[in-house]
């Protein structure tokens, strides 16, 4: 699941893996998923020009693509 | 089932070939595409087209993708670690996979992800394969920063670097018959790196790159045109 996937990866990739949280808002088309991080770990999951957040929303269509729902992600600070 | 070989010589497009689908040599035909004119590139090539016998090709699909499973043991805390992390990712992805080491060479990690969903795994132009590579990387990076992870499956790297290769040859021949320059799709360093290096020893045609950022184009010209727009 979707929401697992994006949990599972900010939690290996910040120095702060309690303060992770994803909270799921379910549409009927797309679902957007909130990515709640420590204030000092936003840089690890946005990456320099957004190069982190670019590639974890390619794996999350990746991963939606057979369920045929797209997914939203959005970094909240 | 058909498939298309290369080599410096006849020979050895035919061994890439038995190595590549794991096949006897008396299991196939060979069709000679190019033999490969002397002196037209430095680096002249012998393409051949194999023809496979039918009741063998569903079996040797299977070969060719298992080919490539020699599995390495992983030897430190760190492999296991990053083995770990994109198998797990995968997992969630709501795929399955078997994720394991496939070479070591100098600093980099080379992984083999064996899938049924393996064009989900590459995605369109090696996307969702080079996003996987980016994050391996970057969680590899947190625990050891001298090691490169390079993800890969089925040989799609090596696959897509030859037919980047071949397609700068074909488009370098076309500049030189027409001497019109062509533009190129965009690429990341390394590919227009193998383009850069792949035309460096063709006389008669010059490479350069156009654009801004990490992606830009290549455009190959003919040297004359060049020297005219000088004067």
């Amino acid at each position: 699941m979707e929401k697992d996937l994006v949990e599972y990866i900010a939690k290996s990739l910040v120095d702060d893996p309690d303060n992770v949280s994803v909270n799921m808002i379910e549409g009927e088309k797309s679902t957007i998923l909130e990515l709640r991080v420590a204030q000092d770990d936003i840089g690890k999951v946005i990456g320099k020009h957004g190069r982190i957040a670019k590639a974890v929303r390619t794996i999350l269509s990746a991963s939606s693509t057979k369920d045929g729902k797209r997914v939203v992600l959005e970094i909240l600070d | 089932m058909i498939k298309e070989f290369e080599g410096k010589t006849e020979q050895e497009a035919i061994d890439k070939a038995v190595a590549a689908l794991n096949l006897d040599r008396e299991k196939f035909d060979v069709e000679i595409l190019d033999a490969g004119k002397k002196g037209f590139f430095k680096k002249t090539n012998v393409k051949i087209k194999i023809h496979m016998h039918e009741d063998r090709a569903e079996e040797t699909t299977i070969d060719t993708k298992n080919s490539n499973t020699t599995e390495i043991a992983t030897n430190s805390d760190f492999e296991e670690k990053v083995l770990e992390f994109v198998s797990q990712v995968i997992t969630k992805m709501g795929y399955s996979s078997k994720v394991m080491i496939a070479y070591r060479k100098d600093n980099k990690i080379g992984l083999n992800i064996v899938s049924e969903h393996s064009a989900i795994m590459i995605g369109k132009k090696g996307k969702n394969l080079d996003a996987l590579q980016l994050l391996a990387n970057v969680y590899a990076g947190q625990i050891d920063n001298t090691k490169k992870i390079v993800v890969d499956t089925e040989n799609y790297r090596i696959r897509h670097e030859e037919q980047l290769v071949r397609m700068a040859y074909r488009t370098a021949v076309q500049v030189k018959k027409t001497k019109k320059s062509k533009l190129l799709e965009p690429m990341n360093p390394f590919e227009r790196r193998l383009i850069h290096t792949a035309l460096n020893d063709i006389v008669d045609v010059e490479t350069k790159s156009e654009g801004e950022g990490l992606y830009k184009r290549v455009r190959i010209v003919h040297k004359s045109t060049r020297r005219s727009d000088l004067l």
